[in-house]
């Protein structure tokens, strides 16, 4: 009998040495995270992780991939050639981009922040998935120009890609859904909640005098459009600022083909403005002060798709454009721009 | 106590009959046979040769085809009353490439009257971020700036193109509102025939493209006036409302 349990242990070790040699078991389990959900805010209309179960290792993973330029053709245009941490993740003064071959972007890089709460991504609402969102610059001949496939190619190359992809996913497997969701995790994560806004909202600190100002004229005049806490509704709008002859960029028009949607563009968030200049879809205004010049006497009252709210401008005295900007200047989430976990 | 031969044996024998018990594939069991779709493709009777053949659409105008794929999807078969749903994969037929022209599903024996699908990707799949396989939305079947797949793709040229090199590219897809342009296929075999699948034998289902279908419909596809079309909208449905006709079983046969 003695015998026979022997015979039969060895046999169960040789079975599962050999099934284990052949199918390549998954390593450890990635650590889940939890998207970080400041209290007091919505919950994002839509789960943006429902499919790609939010990890440490995922993140990480998104995180070199967003900062490695072997994602553009020249290797000169990674993700974040674009999306610069120290402006809250837009181009950093530049009303188009730099993108391979000496071209340009045609639309002002808008900076990466509390993108689970957004539904449609992009100025015209473009895309619907934040996942898919990469392919769009990745394939752009005038940003990273590169294809999916070539990308795939360079990253199985490389033995620390192999490790991360199967830290992440649980086997070595590089593929384009893998490399998204990754990405994904990344930048889905990006929070920005921490400005000194954020703080008078919880009872940590105090406007100043001419803050309180401009906050009042910000909820009188901009907050149905800038919504709080995000300071967006995520409608697209048109809000005065005319086509530009030369793009001839009509926004949202040209993904829904409806008239009634020329010239309107997602309404930005205002978080962190004071790192995004220049602004509007086409970075047409170079300062906070030109904007405040254009709510007050520039907005085009003759395009047709004008938001009724400001058919008859925002006009501002000169003290009150500048108790706007102040309280502008209080969304600037300096935590957020200098924080180590979204950094190189 | 020493275990004799005898003993070791019934012992293996156990562990060999759990084991084949465990690893033998369970449709042997079932009463289930194959269904192998196979795709050919024309333009009327000529078969079509990608970028020599030149061929004529229904309005006289000439032209070659250099790439031709679409999605095949939501596969069922119809029994008489009753519709079978077979498991919701996604196939990517692509003319150049023989391999995606042909592939075979587990389904229960029996008689069918007819064969359905979709042309195109439910929307389901269109708005939920990355996927793998056909779906793997690096094929070039995927808007990358307006999210949402290319159900089907055309591409050549012709010498009634007023577009680019004399270019023709029919990019057809949009899942949204009115301008979904998923199509429903119906498939009847000819004549009296039935899709008879019997218990663990193949039975293969011939449809051939007729790309001639696209031009002509309920709408007028003239490539003088319309060489290129990459975006959903109302006219790219339109055009798929056509090209679903393009499809008809022309044989079955049983190996
Ligand atoms: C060459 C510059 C450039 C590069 C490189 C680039 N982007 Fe962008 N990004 C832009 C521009 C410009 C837009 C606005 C596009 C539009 O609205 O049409 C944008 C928009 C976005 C958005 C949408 C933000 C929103 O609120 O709608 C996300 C997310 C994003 N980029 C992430 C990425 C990722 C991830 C990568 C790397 C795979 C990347 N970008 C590479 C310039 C760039
Ligand atoms: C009707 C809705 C609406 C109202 C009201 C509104 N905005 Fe806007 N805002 C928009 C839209 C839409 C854009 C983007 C337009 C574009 O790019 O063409 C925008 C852009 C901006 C930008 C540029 C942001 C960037 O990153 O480029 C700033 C700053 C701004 N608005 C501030 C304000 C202020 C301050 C007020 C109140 C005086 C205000 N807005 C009122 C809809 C609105």
């Amino acid at each position: 009998m003695k015998r026979v349990i022997i015979l039969l242990l060895i046999f169960f070790i040789v079975a599962f040495t050999f099934i284990s040699a052949t199918h390549s078991l998954p390593g450890p389990k990635p650590h889940p995270l939890k998207l970080n959900i400041p209290p007091g805010w919505p919950k994002p209309a839509k789960d943006i992780f429902a499919g790609n179960p939010l990890t440490e290792e995922g993140f990480q993973l998104g995180k070199k991939l967003f900062y490695d330029g072997r994602l553009s053709k020249d290797g000169n245009f990674p993700c974040a050639s674009c999306h610069q941490q120290f402006a809250a993740f837009a181009t950093y003064d530049h009303d188009f981009s730099h993108g391979y071959n000496n071209l340009f972007t045609t639309r002002n890089a808008p900076p990466l922040f509390n993108l689970a709460w957004s539904p449609l991504l992009h100025w015209d609402g473009g895309i619907n998935h934040i996942e898919v969102q990469p392919l769009a610059p990745l394939t752009a001949p005038n940003e990273m120009a590169e294809n999916a496939d070539s990308v795939l190619k360079k990253l199985r190359k490389d033995t620390a890609y192999v490790r991360l992809f199967k830290a992440a996913f649980g086997t070595p497997v590089i593929n384009s859904q893998r490399m998204l969701k990754a990405l994904a995790q990344f930048t889905g994560s990006m929070v920005s909640s921490n400005s000194k806004y954020d703080k008078v909202m919880r009872g940590e600190a105090k406007f100043t005098y001419a803050e309180d100002e401009g906050y009042k004229l910000f909820k009188a005049h901009c907050a149905h459009c800038h919504t709080e806490p995000l300071f967006t509704d995520f409608s697209f709008r048109n809000n005065g600022i005319d086509a530009n002859d030369y793009l001839k960029d009509y926004g949202r028009m040209r993904i829904t083909n409806d008239k009634n949607d020329s010239l309107k563009f997602k309404v930005p968030s205002l978080r962190n403005v004071a790192l995004t200049f220049p602004y509007m879809h086409d970075g047409r205004l170079y300062s906070l002060g030109q904007v405040m010049e254009f709510y007050s006497t520039g907005i085009n009252i003759n395009i047709p798709t004008l938001d009724s709210s400001l058919k008859k401008r925002v006009p501002m005295t000169n003290v009150q454009q500048n108790n706007l900007i102040y309280f502008l200047y209080t969304l600037t989430d300096t935590a957020f721009v200098k924080n180590p976990r979204f950094a190189q | 106590m020493v275990a004799d031969g005898k003993q070791i044996k019934i012992g293996l024998i156990i562990i060999g009959a759990l084991m084949l018990l465990y690893g033998s594939p369970v449709t042997a069991q079932r009463n289930e046979g194959t269904i192998t779709i196979r795709f050919t493709h024309s333009v009327q009777a000529a078969p079509l040769i990608l970028d020599s053949g030149v061929y004529q659409n229904p309005f006289g105008e000439v032209y070659r085809v250099s790439k031709l794929k679409y999605y095949i999807s939501n596969i069922k078969l119809k029994e008489y009353g009753k519709s079978l749903w077979l498991k919701n994969n996604y196939y990517l037929v692509d003319a150049a490439d023989t391999a995606s022209q042909q592939f075979s599903i587990t389904v229960p024996a029996g008689k069918y009257e007819s064969l359905e699908f979709m042309i195109g990707v439910d929307s389901m799949k269109n708005v939920s971020g990355a996927q793998s396989g056909a779906l793997d939305p690096t094929k070039g079947m995927f808007w990358t700036w307006n999210s949402g797949y290319i159900f089907f793709k055309l591409e050549g040229n012709s010498t009634a193109s007023t577009f680019v090199n004399q270019k023709i590219e029919y990019h057809i897809g949009g899942f949204a509102g009115a301008a979904n342009a998923l199509q429903a296929v119906n498939l009847a075999p000819p004549g009296n025939q039935t899709i008879i699948i019997h218990k663990n034998a193949v039975t293969t289902v011939y449809i051939n493209t007729n790309v001639n279908a696209l031009w002509k419909g309920s709408y007028d596809l003239k490539i003088a006036t319309l060489p290129a079309m990459m975006t959903p909208g109302m006219v790219s449905k339109s055009i798929a409302e056509n090209y679903k006709a393009m499809f008809s079983i022309t044989n079955i046969a049983a190996d």
